[in-house]
């Protein structure tokens, strides 16, 4: 139980710093790409899962942790993912994104999130679990026994297909880059002091070390029980139950990640005096808060938040998680153009 | 050094959050003419971040990015006005 508590504030706290110092919104990430033309941010997502890619195989094959993808139901994953993009879109950022800021003080960001704890709630055990529980079920698909994995439908080992693929993209990166070498990325000055705590992290370093982070909170997760990497919304299920009492119920490794992300993004916005209590008034507020209902609800149909999917259930090659990761791009990408592109001009 | 310039129009997006302070500067930088200058007043840091790199892009000019305590940020632009 302490190991528990201790080992989930600890990462927590880590990835809320890193958070809050990467600016790794997964919201502007993918938004960015296509309504500012920008994918300094999505880099930086790319980097974590090719990161988490290699090491998760790497300590599978070490025997250190098992490879838990997420379940595979197309429906399900397809509606669930969609609704979370239309939500974070709303809610002016993804379930990590609306976690850390409240971190930074954004009122916003607090009403995004008390929707989507309430949502989620909901759909995992109160009046929309039956809608949850028929997408889910009639359109579950597994491979034998095991939840499908790109390395299962090939019926290859899972750490070939991991460093194979990671090393694929990796050289693609390269090559493409490589072709558009002319913009320099900006020069970093100062001490190690200064860029760690005073300054935005480059996309780089953050995508390294949110991968990184990855890694630990799978093994710790592991040695308390929980077994998978980093993970939002389910921890915010659990700190709702706990607040509302429900009997027998303790709070797991996974709320005590997210109540330390608050924590960590609160640390380092305070050193680099970025803390703010900021209003944006009650029209955006209720924005913020429909979006997280809207959040809360694609999350637990889909089985996956942005982080569930995108970090930490593509490394781990999942289908499931691979579809629902599409189709949160796929409803936020259709939000984004339909509210800030076509409603704009 | 920025005070000398006066700004033609003012922009308070403090508050608002993703992608608000990005689009609501880019919008009404597109509606100005060449010349006139925006002050954008922001607090929030990865738009502090964001808005110089993509300012370019649409052809407009970062004149100055000054630090008005804590997060607070006051952005001067030259606006390139339509084409």
């Amino acid at each position: 139980m302490t190991l528990t508590i201790l080992s989930g504030l600890l990462v927590g706290i880590l990835f809320g710093f890193a958070l809050q110092r990467g600016r790794f919104c997964m919201n502007s990430a993918i938004r960015d790409a296509i309504l500012l033309k920008d994918n300094t941010l999505l880099k930086g997502v790319v980097v974590a899962i090719l990161v988490a890619m290699v090491g998760f195989a790497a300590m599978a094959l070490g025997g250190v942790i098992t490879i838990s993808p997420t379940p595979f139901f197309w429906g399900a994953n397809l509606v669930g993912g969609i609704i979370f993009g239309i939500g974070m879109v709303l809610a002016g950022g993804c379930a990590s994104g609306v976690t850390y800021r409240v971190g930074e003080g954004v009122v916003g960001a607090l009403s995004a999130l008390i929707g989507l704890a309430a949502a989620a709630t909901v759909t995992a055990m109160g009046f929309l679990k039956p809608i949850k529980d028929i997408l889910q079920s009639s359109t579950k698909v597994m491979v034998g026994e095991a939840n499908p994995t790109l390395a299962n439908i090939l019926g290859l080992p899972h750490y070939v297909v991991a460093f194979a693929l990671a090393g694929i993209i990796a050289i693609l990166w390269l090559v493409v880059a490589l072709k558009n070498r002319d913009k320099g990325e900006a020069k970093s000055d100062g001490s190690i002091f200064k860029a760690i705590f005073k300054k935005g992290w480059g996309w780089l370093a953050a995508g390294i070390v949110i991968g990184l982070i990855n890694m630990l909170a799978f093994w710790l997760s592991t040695l308390a029980g929980r077994s998978y990497p980093l993970a939002i919304t389910s921890g915010w299920i659990g700190a709702v139950k706990e607040i509302i009492a429900v009997p027998d119920f303790t709070m797991g490794w996974d709320s005590w990640l997210v109540i330390g992300i608050i924590v960590g993004a609160f640390i380092a916005a305070l050193i680099a005096g970025e803390f703010k209590i900021r209003w944006p008034g009650w029209a955006m507020i209720g924005q913020t808060f429909a979006g997280g209902l809207l959040m809360g609800f694609g999350a637990v149909t889909s089985a996956g938040c942005n982080v569930t999917h995108i970090l930490s259930g593509l490394p781990q090659l999942g289908i499931g998680s691979l579809v629902g990761a599409l189709a949160i791009v796929l409803g936020a990408w259709l939000t984004a153009y339909l509210i800030f592109v076509r409603g704009r001009s | 050094m920025s005070d000398a310039v006066k700004p033609t129009q003012s922009l308070d997006v403090c508050g608002k959050i993703c992608p608000y302070p990005d689009m609501d500067t880019m919008t009404t930088l597109k509606k100005m003419a060449k010349g006139e200058i925006l002050e954008v007043l922001l607090d929030y840091p990865l738009s502090v971040e964001r808005i110089p790199r993509n300012l370019t892009k649409q052809g407009h000019r970062l004149i100055s990015v000054e630090n008005t305590g804590g997060p607070n940020h006051r952005m001067l632009i030259e606006a390139h006005g339509l084409k």
